[in-house]
Protein backbone atom coordinates (compact mmCIF):
# COMPACT_ATOMS: atom_id res chain seq x y z
CA UNK A 1 0.00 0.00 0.00
CA UNK A 2 1.60 3.19 -1.15
CA UNK A 3 0.81 6.88 -0.45
CA UNK A 4 -1.47 8.06 -2.94
CA UNK A 5 -4.08 4.47 -2.29
CA UNK A 6 -3.77 6.49 1.30
CA UNK A 7 -4.71 10.07 0.29
CA UNK A 8 -7.47 8.58 -2.44
CA UNK A 9 -9.95 7.71 0.08
CA UNK A 10 -9.54 11.00 1.37
CA UNK A 11 -10.19 12.35 -2.08
CA UNK A 12 -13.58 10.10 -2.88
CA UNK A 13 -14.94 12.36 0.54
CA UNK A 14 -13.56 15.39 -1.01
CA UNK A 15 -15.50 14.92 -4.30
CA UNK A 16 -18.18 13.94 -2.47
CA UNK A 17 -18.03 17.50 -0.34
CA UNK A 18 -17.41 19.48 -3.46
CA UNK A 19 -20.54 17.67 -5.29
CA UNK A 20 -22.58 18.60 -2.45
CA UNK A 21 -21.58 22.23 -2.05
CA UNK A 22 -22.09 22.62 -5.45
CA UNK A 23 -25.75 21.27 -5.07
CA UNK A 24 -26.03 23.57 -1.94
CA UNK A 25 -25.23 26.50 -4.36
CA UNK A 26 -27.62 25.89 -6.89
CA UNK A 27 -30.72 25.77 -4.59
CA UNK A 28 -29.05 29.06 -3.48
CA UNK A 29 -29.40 30.29 -6.39
CA UNK A 30 -32.46 28.85 -7.72
CA UNK A 31 -34.55 30.43 -4.30
CA UNK A 32 -32.63 33.34 -4.73
CA UNK A 33 -34.09 33.26 -8.65
CA UNK A 34 -37.52 32.32 -7.31
CA UNK A 35 -39.23 35.24 -8.63
CA UNK A 36 -37.00 36.50 -11.11
CA UNK A 37 -39.48 37.40 -14.41
CA UNK A 38 -36.40 38.51 -17.21
CA UNK A 39 -33.14 36.18 -17.72
CA UNK A 40 -30.65 36.84 -20.71
CA UNK A 41 -32.05 34.25 -22.32
CA UNK A 42 -35.56 36.22 -22.21
CA UNK A 43 -38.25 35.01 -20.21
CA UNK A 44 -38.37 34.02 -16.61
CA UNK A 45 -35.74 32.05 -14.57
CA UNK A 46 -35.97 28.29 -15.06
CA UNK A 47 -34.58 25.87 -12.14
CA UNK A 48 -31.30 24.49 -12.79
CA UNK A 49 -30.87 20.86 -11.91
CA UNK A 50 -27.12 18.97 -10.57
CA UNK A 51 -26.49 15.74 -12.68
CA UNK A 52 -24.28 13.57 -10.56
CA UNK A 53 -22.13 10.83 -12.24
CA UNK A 54 -19.90 8.12 -10.43
CA UNK A 55 -16.14 8.52 -11.54
CA UNK A 56 -14.05 5.63 -12.71
CA UNK A 57 -9.98 5.86 -11.11
CA UNK A 58 -8.22 4.28 -14.22
CA UNK A 59 -4.96 4.60 -12.81
CA UNK A 60 -2.48 1.72 -12.42
CA UNK A 61 -3.31 -0.88 -9.77
CA UNK A 62 -6.23 1.06 -8.57
CA UNK A 63 -9.48 -0.44 -7.58
CA UNK A 64 -11.80 1.79 -9.82
CA UNK A 65 -13.24 3.88 -7.14
CA UNK A 66 -13.13 7.51 -8.05
CA UNK A 67 -16.20 9.20 -6.04
CA UNK A 68 -18.43 11.37 -7.58
CA UNK A 69 -18.25 14.11 -10.49
CA UNK A 70 -20.83 16.57 -11.34
CA UNK A 71 -21.94 15.88 -14.76
CA UNK A 72 -23.55 19.32 -15.03
CA UNK A 73 -26.51 21.72 -15.27
CA UNK A 74 -29.81 21.46 -17.14
CA UNK A 75 -32.13 23.70 -17.22
CA UNK A 76 -35.62 21.93 -15.57
CA UNK A 77 -38.43 21.86 -18.21
CA UNK A 78 -41.24 22.32 -15.93
CA UNK A 79 -43.53 24.36 -16.79
CA UNK A 80 -43.78 28.22 -15.45
CA UNK A 81 -46.30 29.45 -12.84
CA UNK A 82 -48.45 31.28 -14.10
CA UNK A 83 -50.33 34.32 -12.28
CA UNK A 84 -52.69 36.83 -13.11
CA UNK A 85 -50.68 39.84 -12.91
CA UNK A 86 -52.21 42.74 -14.99
CA UNK A 87 -49.93 45.79 -13.83
CA UNK A 88 -47.00 43.87 -14.16
CA UNK A 89 -44.49 45.10 -17.02
CA UNK A 90 -43.73 41.48 -17.81
CA UNK A 91 -47.36 40.56 -17.68
CA UNK A 92 -48.94 39.96 -21.19
CA UNK A 93 -50.83 42.98 -22.16
CA UNK A 94 -53.49 40.91 -23.82
CA UNK A 95 -54.46 38.34 -20.83
CA UNK A 96 -52.79 39.87 -17.72
CA UNK A 97 -51.36 36.80 -16.81
CA UNK A 98 -47.57 36.58 -16.09
CA UNK A 99 -45.31 34.10 -16.21
CA UNK A 100 -42.84 33.45 -13.15
CA UNK A 101 -40.22 31.35 -12.37
CA UNK A 102 -40.66 27.28 -12.15
CA UNK A 103 -38.80 26.85 -9.24
CA UNK A 104 -40.86 25.41 -6.50
CA UNK A 105 -39.65 26.85 -2.77
CA UNK A 106 -40.75 23.38 -1.01
CA UNK A 107 -38.81 21.35 -2.80
CA UNK A 108 -35.69 23.57 -2.76
CA UNK A 109 -36.29 23.18 0.85
CA UNK A 110 -36.06 19.30 0.58
CA UNK A 111 -33.23 19.32 -1.83
CA UNK A 112 -31.23 21.82 0.48
CA UNK A 113 -31.57 19.55 3.76
CA UNK A 114 -30.67 16.27 1.36
CA UNK A 115 -27.71 18.32 0.35
CA UNK A 116 -26.63 19.09 3.92
CA UNK A 117 -27.20 15.54 4.94
CA UNK A 118 -25.12 14.01 2.49
CA UNK A 119 -22.68 16.60 3.15
CA UNK A 120 -22.18 15.69 6.83
CA UNK A 121 -22.20 12.02 5.63
CA UNK A 122 -19.51 12.54 3.89
CA UNK A 123 -17.54 14.92 6.63
CA UNK A 124 -18.12 11.73 8.69
CA UNK A 125 -16.13 9.79 6.60
CA UNK A 126 -13.48 11.76 5.98
CA UNK A 127 -13.37 12.32 9.63
CA UNK A 128 -13.03 8.58 10.44
CA UNK A 129 -10.73 7.97 7.94
CA UNK A 130 -8.42 10.54 9.52
CA UNK A 131 -8.71 8.40 12.96
CA UNK A 132 -7.87 5.39 11.34
CA UNK A 133 -4.64 6.57 9.63
CA UNK A 134 -3.85 8.32 13.11
CA UNK A 135 -4.29 5.10 14.87
CA UNK A 136 -1.68 3.27 12.10
CA UNK A 137 0.58 6.30 13.26
CA UNK A 138 1.01 5.21 16.57
CA UNK A 139 1.43 1.38 15.71
CA UNK A 140 4.01 0.41 17.91
CA UNK A 141 4.53 3.18 20.69
CA UNK B 1 8.93 -13.64 14.29
CA UNK B 2 9.07 -14.34 10.26
CA UNK B 3 6.82 -17.48 10.49
CA UNK B 4 4.46 -16.02 13.22
CA UNK B 5 1.45 -15.94 10.67
CA UNK B 6 -0.60 -13.13 12.94
CA UNK B 7 1.36 -10.11 11.51
CA UNK B 8 0.29 -11.48 8.18
CA UNK B 9 -3.37 -11.90 9.37
CA UNK B 10 -3.62 -8.91 11.19
CA UNK B 11 -1.87 -7.09 8.04
CA UNK B 12 -4.38 -8.24 6.15
CA UNK B 13 -7.68 -7.26 8.27
CA UNK B 14 -6.07 -3.76 8.24
CA UNK B 15 -5.72 -3.53 4.52
CA UNK B 16 -8.75 -4.57 3.81
CA UNK B 17 -10.53 -2.71 6.34
CA UNK B 18 -8.81 0.79 4.65
CA UNK B 19 -10.29 -0.68 1.40
CA UNK B 20 -13.64 -1.14 3.11
CA UNK B 21 -13.35 2.13 4.06
CA UNK B 22 -12.94 3.65 0.74
CA UNK B 23 -15.50 1.57 -0.78
CA UNK B 24 -17.73 3.63 1.86
CA UNK B 25 -16.21 6.09 1.25
CA UNK B 26 -17.50 5.80 -2.44
CA UNK B 27 -20.86 4.64 -1.82
CA UNK B 28 -21.58 7.58 0.48
CA UNK B 29 -20.14 10.34 -2.10
CA UNK B 30 -22.59 8.57 -5.00
CA UNK B 31 -25.65 8.61 -2.76
CA UNK B 32 -27.41 11.10 -5.23
CA UNK B 33 -25.94 9.86 -8.42
CA UNK B 34 -28.77 8.15 -10.45
CA UNK B 35 -28.15 4.33 -11.41
CA UNK B 36 -25.24 4.16 -9.33
CA UNK B 37 -25.18 0.57 -7.65
CA UNK B 38 -23.40 0.50 -4.49
CA UNK B 39 -19.97 -1.77 -3.45
CA UNK B 40 -18.79 -4.17 -0.95
CA UNK B 41 -15.77 -5.78 -0.05
CA UNK B 42 -16.61 -9.39 0.55
CA UNK B 43 -13.31 -11.19 2.62
CA UNK B 44 -14.12 -12.04 5.67
CA UNK B 45 -14.95 -15.64 5.01
CA UNK B 46 -11.62 -16.31 3.09
CA UNK B 47 -9.42 -14.75 4.96
CA UNK B 48 -10.78 -16.78 7.93
CA UNK B 49 -10.58 -20.07 5.80
CA UNK B 50 -7.03 -19.39 4.74
CA UNK B 51 -6.29 -17.77 8.59
CA UNK B 52 -7.39 -21.49 9.65
CA UNK B 53 -4.48 -23.47 7.33
CA UNK B 54 -1.60 -21.09 8.47
CA UNK B 55 -0.81 -20.79 5.02
CA UNK B 56 1.19 -17.68 5.37
CA UNK B 57 2.08 -17.40 1.59
CA UNK B 58 -1.25 -17.68 0.19
CA UNK B 59 -2.40 -15.31 3.09
CA UNK B 60 0.16 -13.12 2.23
CA UNK B 61 -1.43 -13.42 -1.73
CA UNK B 62 -4.51 -13.10 -1.00
CA UNK B 63 -6.72 -9.98 -1.99
CA UNK B 64 -9.62 -8.77 -1.30
CA UNK B 65 -12.42 -7.85 -3.97
CA UNK B 66 -14.94 -4.99 -4.59
CA UNK B 67 -18.37 -6.38 -5.74
CA UNK B 68 -21.00 -4.82 -6.95
CA UNK B 69 -24.75 -5.20 -5.38
CA UNK B 70 -27.62 -5.60 -6.97
CA UNK B 71 -29.97 -6.17 -3.95
CA UNK B 72 -33.06 -3.87 -3.47
CA UNK B 73 -34.90 -1.55 -2.61
CA UNK B 74 -33.88 0.60 -5.28
CA UNK B 75 -34.32 4.48 -5.58
CA UNK B 76 -36.89 5.62 -8.39
CA UNK B 77 -33.78 6.94 -9.82
CA UNK B 78 -32.22 3.36 -10.20
CA UNK B 79 -29.62 4.44 -6.61
CA UNK B 80 -29.42 1.49 -4.20
CA UNK B 81 -27.45 3.51 -1.72
CA UNK B 82 -28.66 3.88 1.67
CA UNK B 83 -26.72 6.33 3.73
CA UNK B 84 -27.82 4.56 7.11
CA UNK B 85 -26.42 1.46 6.46
CA UNK B 86 -23.46 2.64 5.03
CA UNK B 87 -22.69 4.66 8.41
CA UNK B 88 -23.28 1.78 10.69
CA UNK B 89 -20.58 -0.26 7.97
CA UNK B 90 -18.29 2.48 8.31
CA UNK B 91 -18.47 2.85 12.42
CA UNK B 92 -18.16 -1.01 12.24
CA UNK B 93 -15.32 -1.36 9.58
CA UNK B 94 -13.51 1.97 11.98
CA UNK B 95 -13.75 -0.22 15.17
CA UNK B 96 -12.39 -3.33 13.75
CA UNK B 97 -9.27 -1.23 11.93
CA UNK B 98 -9.08 0.47 15.90
CA UNK B 99 -9.00 -3.28 17.23
CA UNK B 100 -6.08 -4.42 14.87
CA UNK B 101 -4.07 -1.37 15.71
CA UNK B 102 -4.20 -2.19 19.33
CA UNK B 103 -3.47 -5.93 18.45
CA UNK B 104 -0.42 -5.35 16.45
CA UNK B 105 0.46 -2.72 18.74
CA UNK B 106 0.57 -5.32 22.01
CA UNK B 107 2.73 -7.69 19.27
CA UNK B 108 4.62 -5.52 18.52
CA UNK B 109 5.20 -4.51 22.58
CA UNK B 110 5.47 -8.23 22.99
CA UNK B 111 7.92 -8.67 20.92
CA UNK B 112 10.14 -5.72 22.32
CA UNK B 113 9.70 -6.78 25.71
CA UNK B 114 11.04 -10.11 24.85
CA UNK B 115 14.18 -8.14 23.17
CA UNK B 116 14.60 -6.28 25.51
CA UNK B 117 14.37 -8.67 28.13
CA UNK B 118 11.69 -6.20 30.10
CA UNK B 119 8.50 -6.85 31.46
CA UNK B 120 5.84 -5.87 28.97
CA UNK B 121 3.46 -4.25 31.28
CA UNK B 122 6.49 -1.69 31.96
Amino acid sequence: MDFDHVFSTFRVSASGLAAERLRMKVIANNLANANVTRTPEGGPFRKDEVMFRSVLDRAMGADGLGGVAVEGLTKSTEPFRVEYRPGHPDADPTTGMLKLSNVNSVTEMIDMMGASRSYQANLAVLTTYKDMMNQTLRLGR
Amino acid sequence: MTNDTSFTVLQKVLDTATLRHKVIANNIANVNTPGYHRREVCFQDELARLAATGDGERLAAARPEVLESHEGPFRADGNNVNVERELADLMKNALVYRTCTQLLSSRIAGYRAAISGQSATS
